[in-house]
């Protein structure tokens, strides 16, 4: 039998256990495993926040990035937020974009996965096939989308027209009040498949003798949805839900190769706002505010989130 | 929980067919039992939910002159289509070269991702209480911070590292999107597999090291496998980092090279169809091949039981 003495330490005790509950006595092994991980994380995380931190109040442009530390310290970026406009409409734009965006995908995905979670034939077949958008890029997804909705020859408008839900066909993306119709639809389109994914794992753990007694009992569809379904899904849509209003709010791919924020900013998100006052105005300082209210949004909708969350992320 | 009645027989049945709609009366029949009722709709709800690709897939062969109406040919003749489009996009672009950029990135990014998260993933689950909060904090600090926010400094970055028009660079960068979740994700399968077992292999003469491969691993494998189609899809879809660090159109990935036909072909939305097929099919044919594996994976460790 070999015997490996635990590194730094007496040869005594090989089953001691060390202070961060490794079994063997190396307590070196986790944090070894762990340290690629969190080297990653603090250099390529870490370091892009505090950069971005000290460039928004800092008064800086692009050209003169490389300087950052010897630029002058203000809060001019932050109290310039409060008096502009593009701002406040930018926000507004990322409320609609994010809720318009993740709560249809999240009724398609429970649905989908319910359907997905019945016996029928040929079920497998159709459960990779309800899931495929998810493997399309997001930029993919925005360029079709832009020639499905095209105001002259898009098959949306055409097929709207058949089934007489318009009378005329509508410039999705050109309209001031309907672009962000536009962009919305390639969203919940690609959100999807994650809300099945993780519903559907979520679905088929839930044991059938409960079903099966709820039918005993008579209980009527909704009941059951309500006291059976539910409460096994909900952690799962709960996270799910949480993920992608994250992963919305933050959205850049579908939006910009389309509409670059246009026509007059009503799909200017504060993602897209950000990148254009980076990369058309050069204005750093002001779009590392941005990023910083960005920031501050996401983790007030994780806090808020949260109660919902404490059981599904904080499992030990 | 008991939602009604159920003291005798009769009632019961009389309640439940009080109740029941079309489909309980289905039940009794052998046909419905199979349950073709719900195939009907499964069938019904995919045209619907993948239109998009397959109109993005007809377009593509369809002539233009066709398209420009007002009656586009929603199921073409086949007569009609043609594959000029196709070829005539591989002669313009360096297409091929788009498409095996992608691949090693993907690559790359997945086996990255993998030795990174893998081991980060264990640690976190047996470490304790410790490590799930970390884990979700940590998880969580990524998915806070957008994309847009990072190009800067990772521009500035990876041009003082050397890494800027690399793909090694591209890899670098899709892999630390990938771990935070990759490492959460992998962390809930590892806590479903029991310390007793690596234990066992420590008392049996293992190393920790080999504890944690021989043992624990191939148990975590449909979590593993999991985790690498998430990368695999992460990777080949990434459009914002891969514009940002790769400056030679030959550098390019499929996706950007797709993105900047889009102002190219303005009017030939046939060719823009085209582009897109291309870079779909090779996530499309990967998906078939892998989705199982990803579903099953998902289950088996009742990530959010």
């Amino acid at each position: 039998m070999v015997t490996r003495p635990p590194a730094g330490r007496s040869v005594q005790g090989r089953r001691r256990r060390s202070r961060n509950g490794s079994a063997d006595g190396s307590r070196f092994f986790y944090p070894a495993l762990l340290a690629p991980a969190v080297v990653l994380g603090l250099f390529v995380i870490g370091y892009p926040l505090y950069l971005i931190i000290d460039a928004s109040i800092r008064d800086v442009g692009l050209p003169n990035m490389a300087a950052l530390n010897s630029a002058p310290v203000t809060g001019a970026n932050f109290t310039a937020l409060g008096s502009d406009p593009l701002f406040r409409q930018a926000l507004w734009v990322s409320l609609l974009y994010t809720l318009g965006g993740t709560l249809p995908a999240f009724l398609l995905g429970l649905g989908t996965a319910l359907l997905l979670n019945r016996r029928f034939p040929l079920r497998r077949i159709f459960r990779t096939l309800t899931l495929l958008p998810w493997a399309v890029p997001s930029v993919v997804c925005s360029f079709l989308f832009l020639w499905i909705v095209n105001a002259s020859y898009g098959v949306l408008n055409y097929l709207l027209l058949r089934a007489h839900l318009i009378t005329q066909y509508v410039p999705w993306l050109a309209s001031l009040r309907w672009s962000i119709v536009g962009v919305i639809i390639p969203t919940v389109w690609k959100s999807y498949p994650f809300f099945t994914l993780l519903i559907l794992a979520a679905l088929q753990v839930i044991p059938v003798e409960l079903y099966e007694a709820a039918k005993v009992d008579g209980a009527r569809a909704w009941a059951t949805f309500r006291r059976i379904t539910w409460p096994g899904i909900q952690n799962a849509a709960y996270l799910a839900l949480v993920l992608q209003l994250l992963w919305t709010f933050r959205e850049f791919e579908i939006i910009y190769p389309i509409t670059a924020g246009g026509p007059a900013n009503t799909t200017q998100t504060l993602a897209i706002y950000l990148y254009n006052e980076v990369f058309q105005f050069f204005h750093m300082g002001y779009a590392s505010a941005l990023g910083v209210v960005t920031v501050v949004i996401c983790v007030a909708i994780v806090v808020a989130m949260f109660p919902l969350l404490r059981r599904t992320l904080w499992r030990s | 929980m008991s939602a009604g009645v159920s003291a005798s027989t009769g009632r019961v049945a009389a309640r439940r067919d009080a109740a029941a709609g079309t489909a309980r009366r289905f039940h009794r029949s052998r046909v419905a039992r199979r349950g073709y009722g719900w195939l009907l709709i499964a069938i019904l709800t995919t045209i619907v939910l993948l239109f998009p690709l397959y109109w993005m897939a007809v377009t593509s062969v369809t002539p233009i002159t066709d398209l420009l109406t007002l009656h586009p040919p929603i199921v073409p003749a086949l007569s009609h289509l043609e594959l000029s489009n196709y070829s005539a996009t591989f002669r313009t672009y360096p297409v091929l070269s788009w498409l095996a950029n992608s691949a090693l990135i993907t690559v790359g990014t997945v086996a990255l991702s993998l030795v990174v998260s893998v081991p980060a993933g264990y640690a976190l689950s047996r470490m304790g209480a410790g490590g799930a909060t970390s884990a979700g904090l940590l998880m969580l600090v990524t998915r806070v911070i957008p994309g847009t926010l990072l190009l800067i400094p990772f521009f500035v970055m990876f041009s003082t590292l050397h890494l800027l028009n690399t793909l090694q660079g591209l890899v670098l960068a899709d892999t630390t999107i990938i771990v935070p979740f990759a490492a959460w994700l992998l962390k809930g399968f590892f806590d479903s597999v029991p310390r007793e077992l690596e234990q066992a292999a420590l008392v049996d003469g293992c190393s920790q090291w080999t504890a944690f491969v021989r043992v624990v691993v191939p148990l975590a494998s449909p979590g593993i496998g999991a985790t690498a189609i998430y990368a695999v899809i992460l990777g080949w879809s990434d459009y914002l980092f891969s514009k940002t660090l790769l400056i030679d159109p030959t550098h390019w990935t499929i996706t950007v090279g797709a993105a900047s036909l889009i102002s190219d072909l303005t009017v030939n939305w046939s060719g823009l169809m085209a582009m897109g097929v291309i870079s779909v099919v090779p996530m499309i044919i990967a998906f078939v091949v892998l989705e199982p594996f990803l579903v099953s994976g998902m289950a088996a460790g009742s990530v959010v039981g």
